[in-house]
């Protein structure tokens, strides 16, 4: 019976298309949005991935990683020697301002590594060598640095190229891969004595310490230790991840604007999908009631409308799918916007989309269900 | 070949009520009935005396609240519904006044489906269905879609679909109201040869006189009671009154 129930739902086209439309716009407002969303949420921890430390020493007040309040130079000394500190060194994180060759200025995030072991170094040296950061005026500029720089040149920026930062000369020594930062900015990695001669003077110029827990040492007790030493906030690389990204969803609008979208996208396709499998159910209300009349069982009838449900579910959701996944391939080729698709999402929607189908299948199951057979001998 | 005397369908005192309280409308007033196997009987009378509703109570796709209905040997009064359902996919076929096809499914599609809701392998279902409508006149045609019949054709895929299960009880609910008086008198004539089988019955509800002269007898509805049983000899039960058969050309000349 149930390639019959397919040919029936096949048969008209116009619910069959409206149906799969229904579910296909569902599907893709769904996960490209989420995934548009998780990408903008992943671009926040930007810097965790392209420092990876174990801990992470800022302020007692900091929150995010995004928002870094300056600490007195003294204090990584504090940090080396509180109890369960293998090692910590200070790094400088600044946003400066780089000049083009047109004349126009761009941001840039500088990040000052120190000079001894470079400890949050850039994740991928794509040409040059990491060490020639330790020479004169030398940066370590990201690809997208390269690109937004570049701008008004004859050709690329390369290496040994230099321009203008906070009107100090920078050369560029390496080129790096990096994760994209939140705001956009291109990442520029020098030595933190270089980074802080690129950067106006402050009273207090250490952005953060990076350090590892000594041997036998948890990380949340070397945490705690340094905590309890300094006074200082002492994240693992977890916990910040997350209060970053809590502080994202407390503090802005961002979660809010795409969680109403995602929404937007469950309930166009709930009512269309709904709406629509109600009213083809409706139609063949004499159908079914004379299947029923034959001896089709209320159980045989509602597998049927679940079978129909489900098949315009797969297809719309399949389609749905394909066209995120173009989407995101595109934007990935290109930087932006943000897209990051972890397996939970794909399978999150599917089930939503099943959930939808689910529900409009049980709409006109519940109409099945009370119809009496003998409907189809009122003329 | 003549109908027997074994009951077919036994019915006794049932009663049905539609609605409630003063919007209550009595529609089966403790109805007497009884078709025989083998015979063609036809439940006339005028509209909303009750026939398509003792059609449906015989049928079994409508409760009733008293009485007692016997359909070949079985109670239905004391069958619960899933019983109910299995007994009309068994042993009942429906013919309907607008044939019911599913429009989007072929002529064979349509007319295997009481198979494939009695669990027929669908090749099987396929074969017998295509095979029935071959001798219904409808050869080669179970691939084109109900569309595309006229609407004596129509019935007759409606007759293969009542038939390819091999009930014992055929329900007609008007069966000629929607084709005109030569096709109507052809799906009778096929009607009546279903019938002569000697372990099923055919039940029609009809208004339309012309096609009285098929039945074996005829069972006379008024106000939601049995008025009369006429049959072929002229005979009208306890109650009297003319016959509603037509005369025959000998007796007008």
């Amino acid at each position: 019976m149930y390639h019959l129930a397919l040919k029936m739902l096949l048969g008209d086209r116009a619910k069959f298309v409206m149906l799969v439309g229904g579910l296909t716009f569902a599907t893709l407002l769904m996960t490209q949005q989420a995934a548009v969303f998780f990408g903008l949420l992943t671009w926040t921890t930007s810097h965790m991935r392209n420092m990876r430390a174990k801990l992470w020493v800022v302020d007692r007040k900091v929150e995010q990683a995004n928002e870094l309040k300056a600490l007195r130079d003294t204090d990584v000394n504090r940090v080396r020697s509180a109890p369960g500190v293998a090692w910590a060194v200070p790094v400088y994180m600044t946003i400066q301002s780089a000049k083009l060759a047109d004349g126009n200025f761009k941001p840039v995030q500088l990040v000052g590594l120190d000079n001894t072991t470079l400890v949050g170094r850039p994740p991928v040296i794509l040409q040059g060598r990491l060490e020639d950061v330790r020479l004169p005026n030398a940066v370590i500029l990201d690809e997208l640095g390269v690109k937004r720089l570049s701008a008004g040149r004859a050709k690329p920026l390369g290496l040994g190229d230099t321009f203008e930062l906070n009107d100090k000369e920078a050369r560029i020594v390496a080129i790096c891969r990096a994760d994209r930062h939140f705001f956009g900015y291109p990442y520029t990695y020098a030595t933190y004595t270089q980074a802080l001669q690129f950067a106006p003077k402050q009273r207090k110029m250490l952005s953060l310490v990076l350090a590892e827990p000594a041997p036998g040492w948890t990380l949340a007790a070397a945490a705690s230790s340094i905590e309890a030493e300094t006074g200082m906030k002492a994240y693992t690389e977890d916990e910040l991840f997350w209060s970053t990204i809590w502080w994202y969803f407390r503090n802005t609008g961002i979660p809010v604007a795409f969680m109403s979208i995602i929404l937007l996208g469950l309930i166009v396709g709930t009512t269309i999908s709904g709406q629509t499998f109600y009213a083809f159910v409706h139609e063949n209300l004499r159908h079914l009631g004379a299947l029923k009349a034959m001896g089709a069982s209320n159980g045989l009838l509602a597998r049927m409308l679940l079978v129909q449900s489900l098949t315009v579910g797969f297809l719309g959701y399949g389609l749905g799918a394909l066209m995120v996944t173009a989407f995101g391939r595109s934007v990935l080729a290109r930087g932006e916007p943000p897209f990051m698709m972890p397996w939970q999402l794909p399978v999150g929607t599917f089930l939503a989309v099943m959930g939808i189908c689910c529900l409009s299948a049980l709409l006109g199951i519940r109409k099945v269900w009370n119809i009496e057979p003998a409907i189809v001998f009122r003329g | 070949m003549q109908a027997s005397t074994q009951l077919a369908v036994h019915i006794r005192a049932v009663t049905k009520t539609f609605g409630t309280g003063e919007a209550a409308v009595r529609a089966l007033k403790g109805v007497d009935f009884d078709a025989r196997q083998g015979e063609l009987l036809m439940i006339v009378g005028p509209s909303g005396c009750g026939k398509t509703t003792l059609l449906s109570v015989i049928a079994g796709t409508l409760d009733f609240e008293a009485g007692e209905v016997e359909v070949f040997g079985s109670s239905l009064h004391g069958m619960k519904p899933r019983e109910v359902t299995e007994f009309r996919k068994r042993h009942v076929g429906f013919i309907f006044q607008q044939f019911n096809l599913i429009p989007t499914l072929t002529l064979i599609e349509n007319v295997c489906v009481p198979l494939l809701i009695n669990g027929t392998g669908r090749r099987v279902a396929e074969q017998k269905s295509a095979a029935l409508l071959d001798r219904l006149g409808l050869q080669g045609r179970g691939h084109e879609l109900p569309r595309n019949l006229s609407g004596g054709q129509q019935q007759r895929v409606a007759i293969a679909r009542a038939l390819v299960h091999e009930p014992r009880l055929v329900i007609c609910d008007e069966p000629t109201s929607a084709l005109d008086k030569d096709t109507g008198a052809l799906i009778m004539e096929l009607l009546r040869d279903i019938a002569r089988h000697p372990d099923r019955t055919v039940i029609v509800v009809t208004h339309d006189n012309r096609i009285f002269k098929h039945a074996d007898r005829l069972t006379e509805m008024e106000d939601g009671r049995v008025q009369r049983v006429h049959d072929q000899a002229g005979n009208s039960g306890e109650n009297g009154g003319s016959s509603l058969f037509p005369p025959s050309p000998k007796l007008i000349t």
